[in-house]
């Protein structure tokens, strides 16, 4: 085993660990933005027809593809080239964010959805009969069981999230899926590189099964026997 | 500016009959991936269901590995690695190169490696959510292991399992775009290429869209009329 | 007159979980025509005691004997040549679980002829007639082709009966059967059970029913931690206990349901 290759590799590969979790943190705040603005708009009979057809299409399509329409596609449009957006939507790097910002959403709104739906409606009842406001059901009692049942789903997209920021090399991005393809086509050890990167995203989605885990136990203590 | 619709139609410029051809070719690829994925999938359910210690250890680090690690990072390993190994070992038996390997072969069994993860965590759950007292009541009436699993075990289980495992097939007709890295010529790969020739680009990656919409949906609709029919029985709420 | 023979019988059986000694030297044997109820405070080791049988739980160590049959498992597990004995033994056993156990994705006339086709494979034809027959007997005739899910929990447990009868069994093992029904539904059960001790059938019953037990049965068994702590017909030891233990259980529980 040539011990100085893979320890300069993984070095190497590591330099693009920030633009990964960039990409895959930021994704996910905005995603989870737009999740919850679209379960929010579900409430009425049109904003509900508008919901379900982009989750329709985000979750019908390839992540690929979207990335392709945003970065080459919408320069097609003359007017997104002589609008504010164009110096972003030029950059690989807010076209790949944007992509999976608007990928997630689709994913987490029906995570989001299930977890409402989860929410037995005795313990909204209980809560409106013991002179609770709306606002105070909803943040006292709604969203605590929601987000309780939508954790493990959560967690797999989150996983799944930082998996994806991996698609974005496909359009230039230099994270670490980037720089291996990089070293792969300059030294063309193709198994070697390509399981150095295996192993930093695979240490990443261990890293946040042990933090889920964790949550999931602080958050429900009841199913755990811990005493508060 | 995208207009020029004659360009996906199936006329003499057009690019229609390709794009239904490439999108065959991803119905091919994902099929065969979840094929690969159910049969591989079901040995490591069982594995971890009733395999002994070291065999569940090892289902489960398989697991942990492929949901862990990016699809496309499997897809270029199976493909750029193959292609590495096959070399090394042409070169060596002093073959003539260059070598290749076949970008639908790597990319199905990439694919149905990674679907296996997922497919045998369904199974799984499918196998746990079956009431124990209905296979105890199976046992004691002198049932077989595999008279037990055929009458009691797999029909109630396949209820929880077929939602499940349409999902999974929605993820492989998703993740089968990613093989357009190994050049195979399915709907993504090909709907690049046609961009790129005729600089049209939204108008064929929405074509693009489109053709992976009406896969997912269709097959959407097959997975629903199966889930109804493996819920007969389970009336929910009945009469 | 010969006497009637050996049905079941358990000898030197010894059972635990972990460092639980659950069984600790259980002997008992029933005859054609015996009806036993196991009676004890809960956790006494009764369900255990059933289970053990047909090896729904394999004994530490001990023999379970049922017809021609016998085994005596050791090291808590059973070889490939004891799992096929341990079959033939279950077919000829009928079990009434606590909680129904039927088979939800069968309606209730396939529940009973599950076993008879699919294990002792009868031919269909034969296997439904009997199993008519077996339904009508438990009052559910008109119930062959509902769904479990649609039954009451008495009903359930009148099919899971029929289910049981349907094996043509040696003897039926009960463990708790109303248990986990309403008040109101545990007469019907009470009263099919009732029907077939008078029929001479031979079983082995775990209640908390003791006015039941009182009146079907040829034995009864008074377990405490893992021992049998008394036995007897059910004159002696409801009339007369000679543990005091037994005493005390009797009269808290008489207290409680009358
Ligand atoms: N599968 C099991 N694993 C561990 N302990 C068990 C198991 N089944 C029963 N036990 C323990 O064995 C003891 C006797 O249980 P059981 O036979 O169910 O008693 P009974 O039916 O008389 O109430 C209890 O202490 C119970 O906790
Ligand atoms: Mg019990």
């Amino acid at each position: 085993m040539d011990f100085d290759f893979f320890a300069g590799m993984f070095a190497q590969l590591l330099m693009g660990l920030p633009l990964t979790l960039n990409l895959g943190i930021l994704a996910l705040l905005g995603g989870f933005s737009l999740a919850l603005a679209l379960n929010l708009m579900r409430a009425t009979r049109i904003g509900n027809a508008v919901a379900s057809a982009y989750v329709f299409v985000f979750r019908g399509t390839p992540l690929l593809i979207q990335i392709f329409m945003i970065y080459y596609g919408l320069a097609g449009f003359g007017f997104v080239r002589q609008s504010f957006f164009w110096p972003f939507l030029r950059e690989p790097y807010w076209c790949g964010l944007l992509a999976l910002i608007l990928n997630d959403a689709a994913y987490t709104s029906e995570i989001l959805r299930g977890g409402l739906r989860s929410v037995p409606k005795g313990a909204v009842e209980a809560g409106r009969v013991s002179g609770m406001t709306r606002f105070t059901v909803l943040r006292r009692i709604t969203l605590p069981i929601a987000i309780r049942q939508a954790l493990p789903a959560y967690s797999n997209e989150v996983i799944s999230i930082l998996k994806s920021t991996a698609l974005v090399s496909t359009i230039t991005l230099m994270e670490v899926t980037g720089i291996a393809r990089a070293a792969v086509s300059e030294t063309w050890r193709a198994v070697e590189i390509f399981l150095c990167a295996a192993v930093i995203y695979l240490a990443l989605s261990l890293l946040v099964t042990r933090l889920s885990a964790w949550v999931e136990r602080r958050l429900s203590p009841w199913q755990f026997g811990v005493t508060p | 500016m995208p207009g020029d619709l004659t360009l996906i139609g199936f006329g003499p410029d057009g690019w229609g009959l390709a794009l239904a051809r490439a999108g065959l070719m991803t119905l091919y690829v994902s099929v065969s991936a979840f094929f690969c994925g159910l049969m591989l999938g079901t040995l490591i359910a069982w594995a971890r269901v009733a395999g002994n210690w070291p065999l569940r250890k090892l289902a489960e680090i398989y697991v942990t590995i492929f949901r862990g690690v990016p699809d496309i990072l499997v897809i270029y390993l199976f493909y750029f690695g193959g292609r590495q190994v096959v070399t090394a070992v042409g070169t060596a038996l002093g073959l003539p190169g260059p070598f290749d390997i076949s970008g639908f072969v790597s990319g199905m069994l990439a694919i149905g490696l990674i679907s296996a993860a997922s497919q045998s965590e369904v199974l799984r759950g499918a196998y746990q959510a079956v009431p124990k007292g209905t296979i105890e009541a199976g046992r004691v009436s002198g049932m077989t292991r595999f008279t037990l699993f055929r009458r009691i075990i797999a029909p109630q289980a396949m209820v929880t399992a077929v939602p499940g495992m349409g999902n999974q097939w929605q993820s492989v007709i998703k993740e089968s775009a990613l093989v357009s890295v190994t050049g195979l010529v399915e709907t993504m790969r090909q709907v690049s290429v046609a961009a790129g020739t005729t600089q049209e680009h939204f108008l064929f990656y929405a074509a693009g869209g489109v053709i992976y919409l009406i896969i997912t949906t269709l097959s959407d609709q097959f997975f629903r009329l199966a889930e109804k029919r493996s819920l007969r029985g389970h009336e929910q709420g009945g009469v | 007159m010969s006497l009637p023979s050996t049905a079941l019988s358990i000898a030197g059986l010894h059972k635990s979980f972990g460092s639980n000694e659950v069984l600790r030297g259980i002997d008992l044997s029933a005859r054609d025509g015996d009806v036993i109820s196991l009676i004890g405070a809960s956790g006494s080791g009764k369900s255990t005691l059933l289970r053990c049988i047909p090896m729904l739980e394999i004994p530490d160590a001990g023999t379970v004997t049922v017809g021609e049959d016998n085994l005596s498992p050791e090291g808590g597990r059973l070889t490939r040549g004891q799992e096929s004995v341990a079959r033939r033994m279950r077919g000829h056993l009928g079990f009434v679980f606590q909680n129904f156990n039927l088979w939800p994705h069968r309606t209730v006339l396939q529940n009973v002829v599950e076993a008879p086709l699919f294990v002792q494979k009868r031919p269909r034809a034969e296997a439904e007639e009997e199993a008519t027959a077996l339904l009508e007997k438990v009052g559910l005739a008109e119930k062959r082709d509902a769904w479990p899910a649609h039954l009451s929990g008495g009903q359930q447990q009148r099919v899971a009966i029929a289910r049981a009868l349907a094996q043509r069994p040696r003897a039926i093992l009960f463990d708790e059967p109303t248990s986990a029904l309403d008040p109101e539904l545990v007469g019907e059960v009470l009263k099919v059970i009732r029907a077939l001790a008078d029929e001479g059938r031979t079983m082995l019953i775990v209640t908390h029913e003791m006015g039941f037990a009182r009146e079907v049965s040829s034995q009864v068994v008074f377990l405490h931690q893992g021992l049998i702590e008394e036995a007897g017909t059910p004159e002696q030891l409801f009339g007369n206990p000679s543990s005091e233990r037994c005493r005390a259980f009797l009269s808290g529980h008489f207290d409680r349901n009358r």
